[in-house]
């Protein structure tokens, strides 16, 4: 090809480079970046750490706490979190610009306080969770305050008297 | 072992600034990752305005773009390529998979990220001056650019650790 002929298409086709950073990026309405917890809409439930294909989302309880953690250098991008969080705490924003020179730059953490069994005082659900619940079933705190096991316990032995009087 | 103080650091990424030379290391990635990189040095987005120019060998490195979350079976060769670098060692590792591990975090037959492969470098006398992680799964082309930027010094980090109490009430 002829110089000529380079310099005709070169003229006709212009500019092709992006000029990033100086201009805005190319972002298409497809595009999935980082997702963002709501810490005033979550209520620590755990289902986003379940459905978390590569654990990026993990939820630790550590005494009187429990934290949800979001570690965006193994997100994957999916959504996943965001489609079954059922509080809608979970936002998927176009946001890339992630880079960071240190791996604890790059965890946001929503820390929640737990609920304690009325009966044994093991730590159970996280309030934010508890309150939900209530708000939406009205149950009386009997209930909602006791640990599974402690539930089962209870059930059984209120069995047993039952079982052990209609013996009688 | 050869201590590189970060003076010098400083002072080498003032020599490089306009003028970086990258090798790109896959370590076992899915290959997105990495044609998330050859995008980065087509026309389009042209990282030659920075001065970035892709260079065969790691003898010849500034900057070596990593991929992939380490297989056992690039183990060897990563550790070899890395050495062969000369100091200051600038890795930029992009992608989930070499951050965290990505989706093969905790396989048998991966690594899970660089952090392990890290530690297993420093083992083995090799050290590592600077390392900047870009997230992203495939990482943007503008993801790469901004990390490179971020990695001379030219640009704010914008990623901050947050922690946040959930609310009372
Ligand atoms: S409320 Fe949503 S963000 Fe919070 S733990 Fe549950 S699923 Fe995750
Ligand atoms: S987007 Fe996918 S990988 Fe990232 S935190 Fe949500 S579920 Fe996990
Ligand atoms: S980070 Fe994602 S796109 Fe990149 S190599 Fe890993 S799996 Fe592939």
């Amino acid at each position: 090809m002829s110089v000529a002929k380079i310099l005709e298409i070169a003229l006709r086709t212009g500019r092709v480079t992006r000029r990033y950073p100086y201009e805005p990026p190319l972002l298409t309405p497809e595009f999935r970046g980082a997702v963002k917890i709501d810490p005033s809409k979550c209520w620590g439930c755990g289902a986003c750490v379940k459905v978390c294909p590569p654990n990026a989302l993990t939820l630790k309880p550590a005494g009187k706490e429990a934290t949800l953690e979001y570690f965006v250098g193994r997100c994957v991008f999916c959504g996943m979190c965001a489609e079954v969080c059922p509080a809608k705490a979970i936002e998927v924003t176009k946001e890339f610009e992630l880079s960071a020179t240190s791996l604890e730059d790059l965890k946001s953490r929503v820390i929640h306080r737990l609920a304690r069994c009325s009966i044994c005082g093991a730590p159970i659900w996280t309030e934010a969770e508890l309150r939900t619940v209530v708000k939406s079933s009205p149950i009386a705190e009997e209930y909602y305050l006791v640990c599974p096991k402690c539930r089962k316990e209870r059930f059984a032995k209120a069995a047993m008297l039952r079982l052990g009087a209609g013996s009688e | 072992m050869l201590e590189v103080s970060s003076v010098n650091i400083a002072k080498a990424l003032r020599a490089i600034k306009k003028s970086v030379w990258v090798y790109h290391l896959n370590s076992g990635s899915c290959n997105a990752c990495d044609i998330e990189v050859l995008d980065a040095l087509t026309p389009y987005f042209d990282v030659e305005r920075f001065g970035i120019k892709l260079v065969g060998s790691p003898r010849h490195a500034d900057v070596i773009l990593f991929t992939g979350p380490v297989t056992r079976e690039s183990l060897p060769k990563v550790v070899k390529t890395i050495k062969a670098m000369p100091r200051p060692r600038l890795i930029l590792v992009l992608g989930s998979c070499g951050i965290g591990g990505g989706i093969w975090w905790d396989t048998y037959s991966t690594l899970g990220g660089f952090k392990k492969l890290e530690e297993i470098l420093r083992e083995n006398g090799v050290e590592v001056d600077r390392v900047v992680y870009v997230p992203g799964c495939p990482v943007r082309p503008e993801a790469i650019i901004y990390g490179m930027l971020l990695l001379l010094g030219l640009v704010e980090q914008k990623s901050k650790r947050v922690e946040v109490v959930a609310s009372e009430g």
